[in-house]
């Protein structure tokens, strides 16, 4: 405990600089501080109980919760739409269950919670913050160019059709960071499972090699959970009569 | 006529934008909605092909409720050109063809180009690139392109320079002598009410409040200070 208190004097610091330099940040610093402090010692106790547990059920049950978490944060951040909540989790889980289940099915890794659990949350956790940009993209360019859309559903396109253009630029701006992250992993920074690997007293071969399984695994759960989400999203953006759901402007993004 | 409005209200949210609108348009030739900034004419012109749903009220299209026709069906017939130019991302040949495209059609983009007084040169350039009186001339190739039977202008000159507003206003003159199309054109300007002529409805806070010729539309509108 006393080495989180003395890491906590560096948030302490941060605080103390946004005060003097009047940035704005002293409440969410020191929200964001105790959020973290109380989830990850929860999440901790939480798996340390699960770890106890006989089966494969309870670590799913945990994963489906987290997924549940994830969606409902995507949901809260792109407000104003029905069914974000809904397709957020459809595409978590259809994601999570193909790129979970492959690896499994092959040993790639196995079912025991030390690894089942770590590799799920990293997905999950990736994949939301990736189906967030998405939504965030597709909702607000659907709304800047409202009349490029019933433009072409005036010209007697479908629905999917009039927004395929701002669907793929979503698609684009929700993976490049990932296909980024393939790029640059090992040259500009060193990824977290590399570092907890080495930390942990493995050899830095083997750390490098789960970093890749986990990599590669990062990037097609939130390949695959994207194009679902893109399958979905014309049905929540337009109503049955074909017709936008919001014309009013509004912010999307709540920070 | 073409269109039948029976009593038609619409609301934004708490406000009501349109109150019980009552209408009915000729066959052809142009309908022209005018009225004072504000006054619910845009509102009611996304009414004709669904782009937006009445509260109250039954809009008839040749007799049918809209409501028992396909939305995708009805906007093929009946096309829109919006106020500021909407090109949909590619060349200008492609946005002519977008439309027929989506049933498996070809178009004459040359005739197209040529019959709203743009050069066959234009076909190839990028949609985004054209100045916005060239754009907005593109806009009204492509909604013709799906051969409509009515057209919907949404006071589709108030970005323009005035050579390119009366290039616009000749293109109407031109598409209501030579085609069987009711252009319905929205328009607050009381001289482009004149000179654009036919026969329509002055709206003022979301009602009707006078049916006449242009000239007197003109001066009605004059005299509610539109």
């Amino acid at each position: 405990m006393l080495d989180i208190a003395l890491s906590s004097v560096l948030i302490a610091v941060a605080i103390i600089l946004s005060t003097v330099l009047q940035m704005g940040l002293r409440k969410s610093l020191l929200i964001g501080m105790v959020r973290s402090f109380v989830q990850l010692i929860a999440v901790g106790y939480i798996i340390h109980f699960i770890f106890q547990l006989e089966g494969i059920v309870y670590q799913i049950l945990l994963l489906v919760a987290m997924s549940v978490v994830a969606s409902f944060t995507a949901h809260r951040q792109v407000g104003g739409i029905r069914g974000v909540f809904i397709i957020t989790w459809v595409s978590i889980i259809a994601g999570s269950i193909l790129t979970l289940g492959f690896l499994i099915a092959f040993g790639v890794i196995d079912t025991t919670p030390r690894y089942f659990i770590p590799f799920g949350g990293m997905i999950i956790g990736n994949t939301m913050n990736s189906i967030i940009i998405a939504l965030e993209r597709l909702i607000s360019q659907t709304r800047d160019r409202r009349h490029i859309v019933e433009s072409a559903l005036s010209l007697g396109a479908s629905p999917r059709r009039a927004i395929h253009h701002l669907l793929k630029s979503a698609v684009r701006a929700s993976l490049i960071p990932r296909i980024n992250m393939l790029k640059i992993a090992g040259i500009i920074q060193l990824p977290g499972a590399f570092m907890g690997m080495l930390i942990a007293g493995a050899s830095p071969i083997e750390a490098a090699k789960l970093q890749i399984i986990v990599m590669y695994m990062i990037v097609g759960c939130v390949s695959i959970s994207i194009m679902v989400l893109s399958f979905l999203m014309p049905r929540f953006l337009f109503n049955k009569n074909e017709q936008l759901v919001f014309t009013e402007e509004k912010n999307i993004l709540k920070l | 006529m073409v269109f039948a409005f029976k009593d038609v209200s619409k609301n934004r949210g708490e406000k009501t934008v349109l109150r019980g609108v009552s209408f009915e348009t000729p066959e052809s030739g142009v309908f022209m909605i005018v009225g004072p900034s504000g006054s619910g004419k845009s509102t009611l012109l996304r009414l004709f092909n669904r782009l937006d749903e009445p509260d109250r009220g039954t809009i008839l299209y040749r007799g049918r409720d809209i409501r028992s026709i396909n939305p995708r069906r009805l906007r093929r017939e009946v096309g829109i050109v919006f106020q500021t130019p909407a090109p949909l991302p590619g060349t200008v040949e492609e946005n002519i063809g977008f439309g027929p495209k989506q049933l498996g059609n070809d178009v004459d983009v040359a005739g197209l180009l040529r019959q709203v007084g743009l050069s066959v040169d234009f076909a190839g350039v990028m949609a985004d690139e054209l100045s916005v009186g060239e754009a907005q001339r593109m806009m009204i190739a492509r909604a013709l392109a799906l051969r409509p039977s009515v057209l919907l202008l949404d006071e589709p000159t108030s970005a323009l320079d005035p050579a390119s507003v009366r290039a616009i206003e000749t293109l109407v003159h031109n598409l209501v002598r030579k085609d069987e199309i009711l252009i319905v054109f929205v328009s607050h300007l009381t001289e482009q009410v004149r000179r654009i002529g036919g026969e329509g409805i002055l709206i003022d806070s979301g009602r009707v409040i006078y049916r006449d010729g242009a000239d007197k539309l003109a001066d009605m509108l004059e005299r509610i200070g539109g």
